[in-house]
């Protein structure tokens, strides 16, 4: 207990400091703020559209699709909040040699280099998300036990996990390349993936995003938790995939640190 | 205009560097149009049109913005007018006979050059696998006034760019801002979905908006999704709003230059 008492401790201080940060400057967490709600009125804005010439989407209803969009918005705002701007930093440290400082730090260089920042803006936006996901489950009558939406944390921190796995998998190519610029794109685009219902995929796509990629258990995961009620094979699935993406980062992780030479002076 | 030409062909060698960057971006728009594909798919199922067009000619539509943002799209423009003005590099530009905006706008041209070559290949080997989805109207009259389309289409697009650039000469950080007119862009400009399929009101406010004609007029016009009458006004709106963010460009060009401190040597 002792370690994730000192890790713990880390963390609040890491957290301290960036929330003096955030209110040092407000403009810039102001603006932020209202980059992120944008995306998420965007992503609503879509639905709103494609629902008034349709009735359904793949089985799914106008505001079933919303409470998919509204977990995969709220998943994607935690992990932004939490761990982004840390994950991003590491790809450039490792090029500049700046990663030298991470491991000087007295703890694991991923728990370091991934915690180091929390984006207030982000956080703040989890709320418009998770209002995003109440309103829906409102307007389709759904009224979840203490049980269910325990569970339905507990499902969305499995995304966020998986949401982790994979971004520290595309950052950790800078071990091995010189230029990793431009490949959090990666990330964003196969987490578009996450917005779409599971039924919406056959044949090849399915294959790949359904049963290969985690992109899409990630949010039909919780959301069908909240309109269905438990299914053990989605949340046996979401755990499992939970399990090895992060077994998987972890290792790719470690390996691209072995190669590390710092670059420093 | 010897110089200008110049700057055309040391644009086009230093962008050829980043061959590997365009390459990846359209791979990650490809997996965009993946995303689409089955979204609309399953929009389409059961349905034989949305808002008078088929699945098909609504793939094509998107097809058609995808080439347009590698031919006439604004990428990184913003982010490299304001490291120029942030690291000082502007300096030198004041102090030699010519015009900072027809300079970026050349190198501008020859990104495009090579950027558009990427699109186009990345097209064409995707071309076999979905050339049944693919629909063009056979008018004439749509790809001739395509072009003058396009070209405002590219000027609005960098002038938006550069003048938020600019910025940097009254903020340090300005990709806030850049993301922010992001989303809206992406929105109002037609890339997320087809405008037409907005309430008719809400639609007749959008095409007096300088966003409408960033990816949504010239696509409209090349697949079919507007007629002879509403092209040609169009066209002249476009040409207004292009002419009007040139001048906005010079304005703050100006303004910010009484910002500027020239520091160093």
């Amino acid at each position: 207990m002792e370690p994730l008492a000192r890790y713990f401790r880390i963390w609040i201080a890491s957290a301290r400091y960036s929330l003096t940060r955030a209110t040092m400057f407000r403009g810039d967490l102001f603006i932020w703020a209202t980059v992120e709600l944008l995306w998420i009125s965007v992503n609503v804005c879509v639905i709103a559209v494609i629902y008034s010439h349709t009735k359904t989407v793949a089985g799914w209803s106008q505001y079933e699709m919303l409470l998919l969009v509204g977990t995969s918005m709220l998943i994607q705002r935690f992990l932004m909040g939490f761990f982004w701007s840390g994950i991003f930093e590491m790809g450039r440290n490792v090029r500049s040699g700046l990663f030298d400082f991470t491991l000087a730090q007295p703890g694991d260089p991923l728990f370091m280099a991934s915690t180091r920042k929390l984006e207030l803006d982000g956080l703040l936006n989890s709320f418009v998300a998770a209002g995003l996901v109440a309103y829906s489950a409102w307007k389709l009558g759904i009224h979840p036990g203490l049980g269910s939406v325990a569970l339905y944390a507990v499902m969305v921190g499995c995304g966020v996990i998986i949401h982790f796995s994979a971004l520290v998998m595309a950052m950790s190519l800078a071990f091995w390349i010189t230029s990793s610029q431009g490949v959090e794109g990666s990330y964003f685009t196969l987490m578009e993936f996450s917005r779409l219902p599971r039924e919406a995929f056959r044949g090849v796509a399915s294959v790949i995003f359904v049963w290969v990629l985690p992109v899409v258990v990630v949010s039909n995961g919780p959301a069908r938790e909240l309109l269905h009620g438990f299914q053990p094979s989605w949340a046996l699935g979401l755990f499992a995939s939970t399990v090895a993406w992060f077994a998987l980062a972890v290792a790719i992780f470690r390996s691209g640190l072995k190669r590390y030479t710092s670059a420093s002076s | 205009m010897t110089k200008y030409a110049q700057s055309f062909l040391v644009g086009l060698q230093s962008n050829l560097v980043y061959r590997w960057n365009f390459g990846v971006r359209s791979i990650f728009w490809s997996f965009h149009l993946i995303v689409v594909y089955i979204l609309w798919g399953a929009a389409f199922s059961g349905n034989p049109s949305i808002g008078g067009f088929t699945f098909v000619q609504t793939l094509t539509y998107f097809v058609v913005i995808f080439v347009l943002q590698f031919f006439i799209g604004a990428f990184n423009e913003d982010y490299q007018i304001s490291e120029d003005i942030r690291n000082g590099l502007i300096n030198q530009f004041l102090l030699k006979p010519i015009n900072y905006f027809a300079y970026r706008l050349s190198v501008f041209a020859a990104a495009r050059v090579v950027s558009g070559a990427f699109g186009l290949l990345a097209l064409l080997v995707a071309l076999p696998f979905f050339r049944s989805y693919l629909e063009l109207p056979h008018e004439a009259w749509r790809y001739v006034l395509a072009v003058p389309a396009m070209a405002l289409t590219a000027i609005i697009q960098f002038s938006i760019a550069y003048f938020f650039g600019l910025l940097a000469f009254w903020f340090l950080e300005i990709q806030g801002f850049v993301i922010m007119s992001m989303a809206i862009e992406n929105l109002l400009g037609g890339e997320i979905f087809p405008l037409d399929l907005i309430p008719h009101t809400a639609f007749n406010i959008v095409r007096f908006l300088p966003f409408f004609y960033q990816a949504y007029f010239p696509a409209a016009i090349i697949t079919g999704r507007q007629g002879y009458d509403f092209a040609v006004q169009g066209l002249a709106i476009q040409a207004f709003w292009a002419f009007a963010l040139v001048c906005l460009a010079e304005f703050v060009w100006r303004r910010g230059l009484r910002h500027h401190t020239a520091a160093g040597g």
